[in-house]
């Protein structure tokens, strides 16, 4: 999909100048089903432990990368959390995933290594009681 | 003497006692007479619907449609197979029926005169020669072979046509490209009365095309004239489904595409929590998808007013989206490719247009959605840019927009489109990712987005309404489900819709708790509670292609109201429980 970058900066520039531009056919509208995932980097997942090792369920995820912007999930009774993901061009070691519950601080968290680059990204966090 | 005097008595007492029997007895009368011989108010129309195939038949839709009159009022048979229309609300007249059962027509009686009198019809029905003309898009979909993956392009195909138009049409894989290439470059502002055409051309990927051109041609009549697969149809309503009537008020041109709906009722604000409302009339007001004029329709005497809103743009396509109403109650629109926003003044009737600023309103630049519930804690306005899926907001104080982009921070992944919006009472924004799968919110203060991932992959979030106790209704457009969102503890709950391929559009929650939601699909109107999980499905008279939904909740039970966008007509739906 990196045409479409290229497309919208074009675009952008071409309609400026006062021309007619293309543009995604999404609009609100029409895509026939083109909308591809294929530019789509790994999904993110996790547990979400307390110090005991029990699951935490409820605590707020937040994915960070540098950019401005957060994703926000919770831990589900099984303390388990998942996260769409970003753009391949978003290197996962650049994303902060932090997590949080009413009454505990976060510990640490942990970044499970990656067997291929398509893998979803693992990174567990630990919560302390306080 | 004391005759005189006590015959005098009687007499003034039996004449007293006369005259009171007299006054009563007129009383009596005139009630009787109002009540039974109503001036200008036909008796109840009542009556009976039966077919050879079934005898006495549940759920068959029965409508009225007095001669010159723009109003048609339905009811529904119950279990014996009667009907009868709410007392006094037929006048004396010459009535068109109409029924809707699937499998039916109407064999007779085709029409009515309804005079002072009571007056009991036997409808017949038989069997009809063209069932494929009866299906809904729902009904196609159920009936249709192959993959969710095969089917899933098509929910776009409903925002312009009925599905009857692809399984009918006979064109085979290779002829189906240039046609659906074709449409691509239509307005997605487009129905059948009114096609558009976009000016900025629209980027179209040629496998997507072929691929769905090489489906769409294995279930229409390219191979034969008969379809080779069987048609499935849904059941007809029955118990609780059968107790309502529909009221559809056609709309004086057919080139009118009601969108959005709303009652301009005190106290009801469906997208924002700040509860106030415009007048309180109790009048229609629609957004018209396709013509540019704000429309008022007082549902008493079916008139219309329409308000013409200035063309910014000639030679692009005409008609707005979205219409919400700010904290003074007068009304917002979202132009679509005329572009820029409108504030429509209760009072005076007058529009104030809010221009894009040259540099940013190209020939693709489009706004659908409009957010002002808030505006009075800021003086902003949120709004979306469609094609280049970013957020703009709007100082009213300056006129200058701004624009955020809630999606950079996930770099250059997936196709997004922020579309239905709420505001909380901050001006925090909330919206739906209708490209994705996610509720996003922008920081009022920071514009900081933040986005909350639905449960359910590829969601696809479409319309929203934001209620007292903070919690964000909203459609899972393409998940076919109902959610909320709660924004305090940031928790999702997700409801699954009780008929398949239905593609909620827009769901309302009701003074007692209960959801109603509508689409472009099934022509029936959901009534969902999600406490106990139980649903009401309302079958509508005609086919009925429904956006926004909207629930006044002055009325006991609540009454439901949406816009034909393909029929042009506006839909009231008054549950009798």
């Amino acid at each position: 999909m990196a045409f479409r970058r290229s497309l919208i900066v074009a675009s952008l520039a071409v309609s400026l100048s006062g021309l007619a531009s293309t543009l995604p056919a999404r609009a609100g509208g029409v895509n026939f089903g083109e909308d591809s995932d294929t530019n789509d980097g790994p999904s993110y997942f996790g547990f979400v432990r307390d110090s005991d090792g029990s699951p935490v369920a409820g605590a707020r995820v937040t994915a960070a990368p540098k950019a401005g912007g957060s994703l926000v999930t919770r831990s589900n009774s099984m303390g388990v959390y998942k996260i769409p993901g970003f753009a391949k061009e978003i290197d996962p070691k650049t994303v902060d995933i932090s997590c949080a519950k009413d009454g505990y601080s976060q510990a640490s968290v942990l970044r499970r290594g990656q067997v291929d680059t398509k893998d979803p990204v693992e990174i567990d966090c630990t919560l302390q009681k306080q | 003497m004391r005759c005189a005097m006590r015959c005098a008595t009687r007499w003034a007492t039996t004449w007293a006692t006369t005259r009171i029997m007299r006054i009563a007895l007129g009383v009596f009368a005139a009630v009787l007479f109002f009540v039974l011989v109503q001036p200008g108010r036909a008796q109840t129309l009542t009556g009976t619907v039966s077919s050879a195939a079934e005898g006495a038949m549940e759920g068959v839709l029965v409508s009225a449609q007095k001669d010159g009159s723009p109003i048609t009022v339905t009811v529904v048979s119950d279990a014996s197979g009667h009907f009868r229309f709410p007392d006094g609300r037929l006048s004396p007249g010459h009535y068109a029926l109409r029924i809707r059962a699937i499998g039916y027509d109407l064999d007779g009686p085709q029409s009515v005169d309804l005079g002072a009198t009571a007056r009991d019809v036997a409808i017949r029905l038989r069997k009809t020669s063209d069932l494929a003309a009866q299906l809904t898009n729902t009904e196609w979909f159920m009936s249709m072979p192959g993959t969710a993956e095969d089917k899933r392009p098509l929910i776009e195909c409903m925002s312009c046509h009925s599905f009857e138009r692809i399984v009918r049409s006979t064109y085979d894989a290779d002829s189906f490209v240039p046609v659906l290439k074709r449409m691509a470059q239509y307005a997605n502002n487009t129905i059948q009365a009114r096609v558009q055409s976009r000016v900025a051309a629209r980027d179209v990927n040629d496998a997507s095309v072929r691929k769905l051109a090489a489906y769409l041609a294995t279930v229409n009549l390219s191979r034969g004239p008969v379809w080779n697969y069987e048609l499935r149809t849904l059941p007809r309503p029955k118990g609780r489904a059968t107790r309502v009537v529909v009221t559809e008020y056609d709309l004086p041109r057919k080139t009118i595409a009601p969108h959005d709906v709303r009652i301009d009722r005190n106290g009801q604000n469906g997208s924002g929590p700040n509860g106030s409302g415009p007048n309180g009339s109790g009048h229609v007001w629609y957004s018209d998808f396709v013509e540019n004029f704000l429309g008022e329709l007082d549902p008493q005497t079916g008139a219309v007013t329409e308000y013409p809103i200035p063309v910014a743009k000639p030679g692009f396509p005409a008609g707005t989206l979205d219409l919400e109403p700010d904290a003074d109650g007068n009304l917002w629109l979202a132009l679509m490719f005329q572009t820029g926003l409108a504030r429509f003044d209760m009072a005076r009737k007058t529009f104030k247009i809010f221009p894009l600023p040259a540099a940013l309103n190209d020939d693709a630049m489009q706004q659908s959605m409009v957010m002002p519930a808030s505006a009075s804690v800021d003086g902003k306005v949120w709004t979306n840019d469609v094609a280049r899926q970013s957020i703009m907001r709007l100082d009213t104080k300056t006129g200058a927009y701004e624009r955020i982009n809630p999606f950079a921070f996930l770099g250059n992944s997936h196709l997004h489109a922020p579309y239905g919006m709420a505001a909380d009472k901050a001006n925090d924004l909330y919206f739906m990712d209708f490209g994705g799968e996610a509720v996003g919110r922008v920081d009022a203060k920071s514009l900081a987005p933040t986005l909350f991932p639905t449960p359910t992959e590829k969601s696809r979030p479409r319309r929203t309404m934001l209620d007292a106790q903070g919690h964000l209704w909203f459609t899972e457009f393409a998940a076919n489900k109902l959610a909320m969102f709660d924004l305090k503890t940031e928790a999702f709950k997700e409801w699954a819709v009780p008929t398949p391929h239905t593609y909620p559009y827009d769901v309302f929650r009701d003074k007692n708790g209960e959801l109603w939601s509508g689409g472009m699909a099934s022509d029936r109107v959901l009534r969902f509670d999600p406490q106990t999980g139980q649903s009401v499905e309302y079958l509508l008279p005609r086919p009925t292609n429904i956006r926004r939904v909207f629930v006044d909740d002055s009325t006991s039970p609540v009454t439901f109201w949406a816009g034909n966008n393909h029929g042009a007509a506006i839909v009231r739906l008054e549950p009798q429980d």
